[in-house]
């Protein structure tokens, strides 16, 4: 099979795997005990009123129709309107999707750097004290729950310290970075498609990653600042996700290290760290890169938790609330793009993977 | 009609493996610690109404939010309960959660997974397109979705963990279906004209439980953080039923004010529970899958 | 030769090294921020946000009210530290009388008062603001859920800075519905009519990156810079003075910039309150936080009077609550004393009656039937056939959402105290806070506890929405007693005072007998600030006004 095969057909089956997975997130939703129209009709709840927003959500359409509607506004983008306050479910997680993504990658960083350290240490020391030990931590952080590390995160290093925030995303009273370049939307061909659909007048193109963008502004103070505030979060998140790469690094390093080729390095005196950090880890990549896009799916499970401790912006946080509100669309929304967004990661590793080792597509 | 031989199948070479657990080294120690502590908790839950000094429900038995001390050994929360006999009493819940919800996965995961795979084709593929769309699920996310739209409740929050769960089973068992299926004595069974039900039952069955076994382990450990997690957010049991998880919920507004013991001890439950089923995981699979050979 | 290299290399790293880390210096000191000054700016941090939008007549939450009475001016106002209505004054009007009938209310307006673009403040402003909100028929908000269409029947400009209010009964009550939050001016600009009439669909919402377009108002102390909501839920808000404000003169308000962190628990807020994050926290902090807080000397904990009540809901329309006996024997089970004292640890107050403690009228008329006392309960349920072995068995709801303090815990020790009459089995079952409304509509729970926030400072708002016929449909618990109903309609009707005064104590004396609610207990304010925040007031309006804050130099 030719790499350009194996693409075509890896993309081709997103496909059926996506509208499964959007069929499956509305027959979940549609199961949903108790009228969500009543939510804030409280002292006057007038049938007229009941109706008004019945029809307004499209609730009062048959169940095959409603689901022809879902699938062909996700299309368009259309993820509903809230029931809180009838504004569009679509801007609301493209608003919280970064916080999210900047959590998540930071997360994904600690964890595979801390991973691949420790991962490095035990497979040098095999069976020894030094391997059981971390071997041990890494079980160990995987069975803490991500709330509990978090609090516990919080008060030592948050209070501790007394430099580590212990919530939120960015300083209050400072703008939140954005990059320099700016949209007008105010133009008469944007103006209708663009700002009706998001309600928004001008845009900064911004990625909504704090770090990056204070880059992009040049401001090295928000950078600092940005930073500052990722750190609790990321840290619990990637604490609790390294024990994966551990046990990976250090099987893939073992088996490795003992290759010819390693050490045939060794014999023509190359030094150690030379022949584990260059030599021996490129090999090990490739698993590690796997392993970042199955894992992918449990830090998104983490991010929400992480998210509620912290209060931290993020799509994670959004699920949660919305649960309170028993705003169905806002939830089935955010479902939705978790399991879009880990298709579309675990689609990116699969291609990556199959464009860097030739032995996948056979 | 004389009895087909078996060939020393290599389910019970795996048995024999386990049974010398403790030459094995540390994946032997990880099985035992592993099952001590989950034995242990299973235990101290189940005979927690004869041996906890107070009820743990039972509001204002001691003074609002005191330190542990001889009358209470773990101290109090602040509807005066007692920490010491919530922890003793609060495994139950969870317990219950992921038994049932393991219960769940290998009723229909098991199957399902041993007879698609093994007829392959069309229900093979089909099969597996699902599990995988299951798959790409953030399993914390599905179980919200799932248990926001059930309630609350043991069995909702089992279900809910269950059905993340299955493509998990679904997976291993069809990597090792698909390995066996090509073996010479299932071909020989197939030849002497064994009906697919009996080569699914005895010969493949027997061979792949060792790896469901596993699979079992982390389900148990996922379920447990999971439905921690679950009650975390407020989709968890009602207050009236002493729960690790909603000790941990409600007393995490209580860490300001220095109450470290309210949420230390059923976080350090939580963890050990999880934590013996990882080792036992652990340990079965370094045992029945060496890789390191020395 | 390899040595050489080697060490040539390394230098050169290091080079690199420093360079980044002195550029990284430079440029964090270049960009440091040089925005308000510390003297100029407050930080708000709260777990409340803003419910649906700051449209007046359409938001009916707490914290909504609160930005949209920063945010806009009332015809009156109530004197911080009010006691009750004798504390109303003037804001945008200078002058009020009432016709001997009580029908109207004319208003005179000040004069001189500018809108953002100039426009004069006037008459016709006052009449737009009210048709609108009335006449949009938002059936979430205010404006329908106190019935002023029922209560006006017109507005009527009588010249340019005159307007007068016709009712269509007397209310005696009538201007502290005005001096409501939710009575503030709109802006015609901003706040304008889509179709031929008003409808539900003109109510302003949030606008992302327009502050000026999220909100209809215009004549308040403050003007909203920035409002950042993601995803639905408030991330940050900033309040700006507003140049044209009519008492700025006065020095009002007296801190030029408000940001409003919200935070996502109590937990988190405290400990940024604690870590210097924030300068003021203020609703919902926790007991055992507030406690916390109490001790570190470097805060300071404010407390006032409380208006926020819960009370225990009883569904008439089924057994077993439709008998009048078997209500007073769960009341009689209460122990209001040990719930204060074990889930607020006292930072609450026993509630004897409906109207709160610090309002006209109030009297413990709940007192009597038991503190808790047993042994009425057992002899009440006894005449049903209940007792120690055939207990009487109900579903009690409670939300878990946190829109009330505690609410689990307030559960759980009230199961406790009318389990311990030893002939009742109270089982707890929770709803999140929107589905438990849902089910408030569809009559479906046996018992639930429930919290009240006035709509407006007056003891009618703790009698008509709970005991009145027409005024509970809401809560639907299906109590009607005739006698009753008219009792508030002359209470209602009246204006003289010692009139009132007998007709709400009578009122009082039959809640205790028909038991359609029955109160447990009234909360008490509290705010928390660094030492050197002043101005901080919480008296039985419950408003907060952070016009009147400032810090100490």
């Amino acid at each position: 099979m030719t790499l350009r095969t194996y693409v075509v057909a890896r993309i081709l089956l997103t496909i059926p795997m996506i509208l499964i997975l959007l069929t499956m997130v509305f027959l979940i939703i549609r199961v949903l005990p108790g009228d969500p129209v009543l939510l804030h009709l409280e002292k006057h709840a007038t049938p007229a009123a009941v109706e008004q927003m019945r029809h307004q959500l499209g609730l009062d359409k048959p169940l095959w129709q409603q689901y022809f509607d879902y699938l062909l506004g996700i299309f368009r983008g259309d993820l509903g309107l809230s029931m809180q306050d009838y504004s569009s479910v679509g801007q609301q997680i493209f608003s919280a999707f970064p916080a999210t993504l900047e959590l998540a990658i930071y997360s994904m960083m600690i964890a595979a750097s801390l991973g691949i350290f420790l991962g490095v240490q035990a497979s040098k020391a095999y069976n020894k004290p030094q391997d059981h030990v971390i071997r041990i931590f890494g079980i160990v952080t995987y069975a803490i729950p991500v709330f509990f590390l978090g609090m516990v995160l919080q008060l030592t290093l948050g209070l501790g310290l007394h430099w580590l925030p212990v919530g939120q995303r960015f300083n209050p009273t400072i703008a939140i970075p954005q990059s320099p370049w700016y949209v007008d939307l105010n133009t008469p061909f944007s103006t209708s498609l663009i700002s009706s659909l998001f309600k928004i007048r001008s845009v900064h193109l911004s990625t909504g990653l704090y770090t990056f963008d204070s880059l992009l502004e040049g401001n090295i103070f928000k950078f600092i600042e940005s930073l500052r505030y990722l750190c609790l979060p990321s840290l619990t998140l990637g604490l609790v996700l390294s024990g994966v790469f551990i046990r990976l690094t250090r099987s893939n390093m073992f088996e490795t290290l003992r290759l010819d080729f390693v050490t045939a390095a060794r014999a023509r005196g190359l030094r150690e760290t030379r022949v584990t950090y260059s030599y021996a880890l490129r090999n090990a990549f490739l698993p590690v890169l796997t392993m970042v896009g199955l894992q992918f799916a449990a830090l998104l499970g983490g991010a929400v938790l992480t998210e509620t401790t912290f209060s931290w912006p993020g799509l994670g946080r959004y699920i949660v609330d919305r649960i309170n509100f028993r705003d169905y669309t806002a939830i089935q929304g955010a479902v939705i793009v978790f399991g879009l967004f880990v298709s579309m990661v675990s689609l990116a590793v699969d291609l990556l993977y199959a464009y860097l080792d030739p032995r996948i597509r056979l | 009609m004389k009895k087909p031989v078996r060939k020393r199948s290599s389910f019970n070479n795996q048995l024999l493996k386990i049974g010398s657990l403790s030459k094995r080294g540390l994946a032997g120690w990880l099985i035992i610690v592993g099952a001590i502590l989950v034995i242990a908790i299973i235990v101290m839950t189940g005979i927690s109404p004869w041996i906890r000094p107070y009820d743990p429900i039972a509001i204002n038995v001691g003074p609002i939010l005191a330190p542990p001390s001889n009358q209470h050994l773990f101290g109090t929360n602040d509807l005066g309960q007692d920490v010491f006999s919530r922890v003793l009493s609060g495994g139950g819940v969870m317990l219950q959660v992921s038994l049932l919800s393991v219960i769940v996965c290998l009723a229909i995961g098991v199957p399902l997974g041993l007879f698609a795979s093994y007829a392959g084709g069309i229900p093979d593929r089909v099969v597996g397109l699902v599990m995988d769309s299951l798959y790409a699920f953030p399993g914390l996310v599905l179980a919200i979705a799932i248990a926001a739209m059930l309630g609350r409740g043991v069995i909702n929050m089992a279900l809910s963990i269950a059905v993340v769960y299955i493509p998990s089973y679904f997976r291993v068992i069809r990597s090792q279906v698909l390995s066996i299926k090509e073996t010479s004595y299932i071909e020989a069974a197939d030849a002497i004209g064994a009906r697919n039900r009996t080569i699914l039952s005895r010969y493949v069955l027997p061979n792949i439980v060792p790896s469901i076994v596993v699979v079992a382990t982390v389900n148990f450990a996922d379920a447990i953080l999971t439905a921690a997690g679950l009650t975390f957010i407020g989709l968890g049991v009602p207050v009236t039923v002493p729960d690790w998880g909603l000790d941990l919920t409600s007393g995490q507004r209580l860490l300001t004010s220095g109450a470290w013991w309210v949420i230390s001890y059923p976080g350090l439950m939580i963890i050990l529970l999880a934590l013996g089923f990882t080792l036992m995981g652990e340990g079965l699979s370094e045992m029945l899958n060496p890789r390191l050979e020395q | 030769m390899k040595n050489i290299r080697a060490i040539g290399r390394m230098i050169i790293i290091g080079i690199i090294i420093v360079i980044i880390v002195i550029a990284g210096v430079v440029g964090y000191y270049l960009t440091l921020p040089t925005g308000p000054s510390a003297k100029d700016t407050l930080v708000m941090g709260t777990t409340d946000s803003v419910e649906t939008n700051l449209d007046p007549a359409h938001a009916y939450d707490y914290f909504g009210w609160e930005i949209i009475r920063s945010l806009g001016a009332g015809l009156v106002d109530y004197l911080p530290g009010a006691t009750g209505p004798s504390d109303i004054i003037p804001d945008l009007a200078t002058d009020w009388n009432v016709s001997s009938d009580g029908l109207q209310w004319t208003f005179t307006l000040r004069q001189g008062v500018k809108y953002d673009d100039g426009t004069i403040f006037n008459a016709t402003h006052v009449k737009y603001t009210f048709d609108r909100n009335i006449r949009m028929q938002d059936p979430n908000g205010a404006f329908v859920g106190i019935g002023f269409g029922d209560i006006i029947q017109n507005i009527t400009v009588v010249d340019t800075y005159t307007v007068r209010f016709y009712l269509t009964t007397p209310y005696p009550f009538f201007l502290t519905l005005i001096a409501g939050q939710e009575c503030v001016m709109v802006d015609p600009k901003y706040a304008p009519m889509h179709g031929s009439s008003w409808n539900a669909t003109d109510s302003i919402y949030y606008t992302e990156g327009d502050p000026r377009a999220s909100n209809p108002m215009g004549l308040g102390p403050y003007t909203l810079a920035n409002w950042t909501r993601t995803a639905g839920k408030d991330q940050a808000m900033k309040l700006v003075a507003n140049p044209n404000y009519w008492n700025a003169s006065a020095g009002i308000p007296k801190t030029k910039n408000i940001i409003i962190q919200f935070y996502q628990s109590s937990a988190t807020l405290t400990l940024a309150m604690e870590n210097g994050e924030v300068d003021i926290a203020f609703r919902q902090l926790t007991v055992t936080d507030i406690k916390t807080m109490q001790s570190n000397t470097n805060l300071q904990v404010w407390q006032g009077t409380g208006n926020f009540i819960q009370y225990l809901c009883m569904q008439e329309r089924y057994s077993p609550f439709n008998e009048t006996k078997i209500r007073q024997a769960v009341g009689a089970a209460i122990n209001r004393t040990m719930l204060v004292s074990t889930v607020f640890q006292g930072q609450a107050q026993n509630l004897y009656t409906m109207i709160p403690i610090g309002m006209a009228y109030h009297k413990n008329v709940f007192q009597d039937l038991g503190d808790p006392n047993y042994t009425r309960t057992q002899e009440l349920l006894a005449s049903y056939g209940f007792n120690a072995t055939n207990k009487l068995t109900f579903d009690l709801y409670y939300e878990t959402t946190g829109h009330y303090p505690q609410s689990p815990q307030v559960a759980q020790v009230l199961k406790a105290s009318i389990e311990a009459s030893g002939v009742i089995t109270v089982n707890l079952q929770s709803l999140e806070w929107a589905a438990m409304g849902s089910a408030r509509n569809a009559g479906t729970m046996q018992a639930f506890i429930y919290g009240w926030y006035p709509d407006y400072i007056d003891p009618d708002d703790y009698i008509q929405p709970f005991m009145q016929t027409s005024g509970g449909t809401w809560l639907n618990l299906n109590y009607s007693n005739p006698e009753m109903d008219q009792l508030i309609g002359w209470a209602r009707g009246n204006t003289t005072d010692s009139v009132r005064n007998t007709l709400y104590e009578q009122i009082q004396d039959l809640s205790a007998i028909d038991c359609p609610q029955i109160p447990i207990y009234q909360g008490t304010a509290y705010a928390v600030t660094s030492l050197k925040v002043k101005g901080v007031y919480l008296d039985i309006t419950q408003n907060w006004r952070p016009w009147l804050l400032y810090a100490e130099q």
